[in-house]
């Protein structure tokens, strides 16, 4: 019943499947769903955005082109694009301090990434669990289009 | 060179390479926690990114992190991962009686990270002399949550130049009686020329 997203992939399914990510750094998890067709995908994304060119591996890695390929999938399943809703979570910073490298804001810029690209497709995003210092596991209900974040260190969860 | 398209003899001169440096490693944490400290050999494993989780026992298992930055001749960055049995026995070691659990005070924070700085320096000097480089190692930083949270930090790093990552699995152990098993992993993520430059230098072609 519950599918596991591991990092650097996207999956869709229906309801009542329950789509996974677990413990998410700096890394987003992006949810899409369609309340009426009750399909929806899951993205666990490492970087920000694809380069132009000479991009290497796989597509689902980054943000801007794994939501992408979410969409694809979900309207080639039978979702209509213009009914998606988005859920964004992750996208922190694990360690306290950083140094003055790309590794720096990494989590804000993925997430700055997945508003960007959700507010190009015209996708609203219904609710966030970005940034901090800790680590999260997202567990995304196709039946409700509910998404249940957990945080391991405090052990705190909250529903958006 | 992507990790992917190493070679045996190449992967093997990594290895030899790291268990030379995790051997200095070895002695400076035994000197530091006054206890002889056995080494098992590492275990080099070459592996899709999204398995790096699974490979240290799951995405949710609590974990410390220490990072540091190579700076020096070479560019690259090393993570020390503890699970957190681990990083408490290695606290009980260092710091006398604790609390039952891994309690994450100014202390603690400090005293680990001193681990990590003295592990990685120690490998660092030991790597460097070998390729007659000077290595030095940033000021190390610290994280204690999911093992997936934590090592996706060494995962984006890696992921922008392919979809495999280096694991160097270490096994500290120490006497049998005292039940000092500490286990601990090690990621060396040297930058693809830096690693041409370890590789070309210690005599394997590239």
């Amino acid at each position: 019943m519950s599918t596991r997203v591991t990092i650097a992939q996207v999956r869709i399914d229906q309801s009542p499947a329950v789509l996974k990510a677990y413990g998410l750094g700096s890394c987003v998890a992006v949810a899409l769903y369609d309340p009426e067709a009750r399909i929806g995908g899951l993205g666990h994304l490492l970087l920000p955005n694809r380069p132009k060119k000479n991009a290497l591996g796989s597509e689902s890695k980054y943000v801007d082109a794994g939501i992408l390929e979410i969409v694809d999938q979900l309207v080639q399943a039978g979702a209509n694009q213009d009914r998606l809703v988005a859920k964004v979570a992750g996208g922190a910073n694990m360690f306290e301090t950083s140094y003055q490298t790309l590794i720096k804001s990494i989590g804000a810029r993925n997430a700055r990434s997945a508003r960007a690209t959700l507010a190009s497709l015209g996708i609203p995003i219904l609710g966030e669990e970005i940034g901090g210092n800790r680590g999260r596991t997202v567990e995304f209900d196709l039946a409700t289009g509910n998404m249940m974040v957990y945080c391991a260190r405090d052990d705190d969860q909250v529903s958006i | 060179m992507p990790f992917r398209e190493l070679n045996s003899v190449q992967l093997d001169i990594l290895k030899e390479v790291s268990n030379i440096g995790m051997g200095h490693a070895a002695t400076a944490l035994s000197q530091m926690i006054g206890q002889r400290v056995n080494l098992t050999v590492p275990n080099v494993t070459i592996t899709e990114i999204s398995q790096v989780p699974e490979h240290l026992g799951g995405a949710e298992k609590m974990m410390v992190g220490i990072t540091l930055q190579i700076l020096g001749d070479a560019r690259g960055s090393i993570m020390l991962l503890f699970p957190e049995e681990s990083a408490h026995r290695l606290l009980c070691s260092l710091l006398g009686q604790q609390e039952k659990g891994l309690v994450m005070t100014e202390v603690s924070v400090s005293a680990l990270k001193e681990v990590g700085n003295i592990l990685a320096s120690a490998y660092l000097s030991a790597l460097g002399n070998l390729l007659n480089k000077t290595l030095i190692p940033s000021v190390p930083l610290l994280a204690y949550d999911m093992a997936g949270a934590v090592v996706d930090h060494v995962l984006i790093d890696l992921s922008q130049s392919g979809d495999f990552a280096m694991m160097i699995e270490t096994d500290f152990g120490g006497e049998p009686d005292q039940c000092l098993a500490i286990k601990g992993h090690f990621f060396l993520l040297p930058d693809p020329a830096t690693l041409n430059i370890f590789l070309s230098d210690v005599g394997g072609s590239v």
